[in-house]
């Protein structure tokens, strides 16, 4: 079994000249976390997931401390207003690198590719890097389990 | 003639590439050591064996003793679990709230590294006033300003200490004798005059009290068992450090010593430790001291000597306060080790005139540490604690700076200089 036969076809994709606003609109009417970043050919030219917009809220000063863990109430940041500029910033300005495997690849790869990068979607592209579908990590785990001997 | 200007030609401009932010200090440093050696071999007026044998061992021995503690004691969550205990004892109150910042962060740089205090204080710091509604202002500047003052009053508190008690046989008892209670009086007037400046700030009124009650410092304090061990080693590292004229036993060795205890008490993963010392400021020392012993040997040093010797008759006092407030305005700007390394040969060829020296090393003992207070990159922690506060919603810019830290730098000064004019017949003991 390969990645292309555990993965979704059906690829919700946005183009490289949307913002922060319209990836985050297509996010909840789809009710997903990653989408992929496609230029006008359909190949796969970045990523945007919802830990990115998600980040873009959070106050900075947030990730100063290493352990978070012995803050129960966040008093006055809960209070925070996210900066309304934010929604309109390009989204070519927060996209990361894609990380994406080819669609003949084999499911041990892709899932080491997605504890590496801790991921929730991987993209998978054809030999010209055309976006052709995307798995998810229950996707791939559950395939994987699928060799599993679960009878006993 | 020729060796003098090429050494000099090297000090200065590795001192310019340092203050212009080109290179990295460390690489300018390590790079104008290996020029000042291969210059001094071409022309005949410095070794390698001098060069080597210029490193002070122990000011690179105390330094690297003391980091290792501080490396031990960094991953235990102990030094957040102490701005997360006086955040909750401050119950909220703008002024205490400055007060135990202020004073925790002085306590504990006055024994271990400034740098690592702040940088690991100020996040909890700016959390705990954003979660109250509070301009974090006063409190990362109240840290950066007290923990480098309190660091005057130790042996141990800050480099410049370590390198001058180092050469001039300063030791721990005597810092705690003469500077301590200079530092104390000091002290209270930065922390008054911080009070005063941020009056506005300060009148802020928290919101969510019950946020702070709610914070848990048990969940910061990952490791209890292995911080006590390290703070018990500290403590008994003061000890001897207080000991040292009976015991004839030098700072280095007690921080190599207590390093050493704690190392074995613990057993921590030694390649996991080694990678939080501070390589790069031991490498720092070691290339100024190569650097300015090049320039020592090519009699730069004793010529300016010489030449401030000219004005015998200026009274001691006098000269003192003049060192006190040049090192202080070199330091507010470049950084003060360069600068103490510098003045240290100076101060010991000042002596061989005849020219009583006792009080000279400490006012440069206060001019390197309260001058650093005057600009926002005068001292490491200043650094840190401005470009954490980038960001908040109030950072601290090079304006804030001015109105805060700058004449804070002024008015200590200026009450040491006071204190050092009416205590001078004690302090030239």
């Amino acid at each position: 079994m390969n990645i292309s036969d555990c993965m979704k076809r059906n690829v919700i994709s946005i183009s490289a000249n949307a913002t922060v606003q319209m990836a985050a609109k297509t996010l909840i009417s789809n009710h997903i976390g990653t989408l992929p970043i496609v230029d006008e050919e359909k190949r796969l030219i970045g990523l945007v997931r919802l830990r990115d917009l998600i980040n873009l809220a959070m106050p900075d000063f947030v990730n100063l401390v290493d352990h978070i863990d012995f803050v129960t109430d966040f008093g006055a940041v809960e209070n925070h207003k996210l900066d309304p500029d934010i929604l309109f910033i390009p989204l070519t300005k927060i996209m990361k690198e894609p990380v994406s495997v080819d669609e003949t690849s084999g499911l041990i790869r892709a899932a080491a590719l997605f504890l590496d990068h801790q991921m929730s979607d991987l993209p998978v592209v054809d030999r010209e890097a055309h976006l052709v579908g995307i798995a998810s990590y229950v996707d791939i785990g559950l395939a994987l389990m699928s060799n599993w001997d679960l009878t006993e | 003639m020729l060796p003098s200007i090429l050494s000099t030609l090297i000090f200065i401009i590795c001192l310019a590439l340092i203050f212009s932010e080109r290179l990295n200090r460390t690489i300018a440093a390590l790079a104008a050591a290996v020029m000042m050696v291969a210059v001094g071999m071409i022309f005949g007026f410095y070794t390698e064996e001098q060069a080597v044998s210029n490193i002070d061992f122990n000011t690179i021995g105390l330094l690297f003793g003391m980091m290792i503690l501080v490396a031990l004691l960094e991953p235990t969550g102990f030094f957040q679990y102490l701005a997360v205990m006086v955040g909750k004892l401050s119950r909220g109150e703008p002024v205490r709230l400055l007060l135990l910042f202020g004073t925790i962060t002085t306590l504990v740089s006055m024994f271990l590294d400034n740098v690592t205090t702040v940088v690991l204080i100020a996040p909890v710091t700016i959390l705990i006033c954003e979660i109250l509604g509070l301009s974090s202002q006063p409190y990362l500047m109240a840290e950066a300003l007290l923990s480098d003052t309190g660091g005057v009053a130790t042996l141990v508190g800050d480099p410049p200490n370590v390198l001058i008690g180092s050469a001039a046989g300063i030791t721990f008892v005597d810092f705690l004798t003469h500077s301590l209670p200079i530092v104390i009086v000091v002290w209270l007037v930065a922390l008054g005059m911080l009070r005063y400046i941020f009056r506005k700030e300060l009148a802020q009124t928290p919101t969510n009290l019950d946020a702070l009650a709610k914070l848990k410092p048990a969940n910061v304090l990952k490791d209890a068992k292995t911080a006590r061990k390290i703070i018990l080693v500290t403590l008994g590292a003061v000890f001897f450090f207080l000991l040292e004229e009976v015991l004839h036993i030098r700072p280095a060795l007690v921080a190599l010593g207590a390093a050493s205890v704690a190392l074995v008490w613990i057993r921590p993963s030694i390649q996991e430790t080694l990678k939080r010392i501070q390589w790069d400021v031991l490498v720092f020392f070691a290339a100024l001291f190569v650097v300015i012993g090049g320039m020592q040997a090519a009699g730069v040093l004793q010529g300016l000597a010489s030449l401030i010797a000219q004005v015998k008759d200026l009274p001691p006092v006098l000269l003192g306060l003049i060192l006190l407030w040049i090192v202080a305005v070199l330091s507010a700007v470049v950084d003060n080790v360069p600068i103490t390394i510098a003045l240290i040969p100076v101060i010991q060829g000042l002596g061989s005139t005849g020219i009583p020296i006792a009080p000279l090393w400490w006012a440069l003992v206060f001019g390197a540490g309260f001058g650093g207070n005057g600009t926002i990159i005068g001292s490491t922690a200043n650094i840190v604690v401005a470009s954490m506060s980038e960001k908040t919603q109030t950072p601290i810019t090079p304006r804030v700076w001015n109105r805060s830290g700058l004449p804070v730098m002024l008015g200590t000064c200026l009450v040491a200089s006071v204190l050092y004019v009416i205590l001078f017949s004690f302090i030239s003991q």
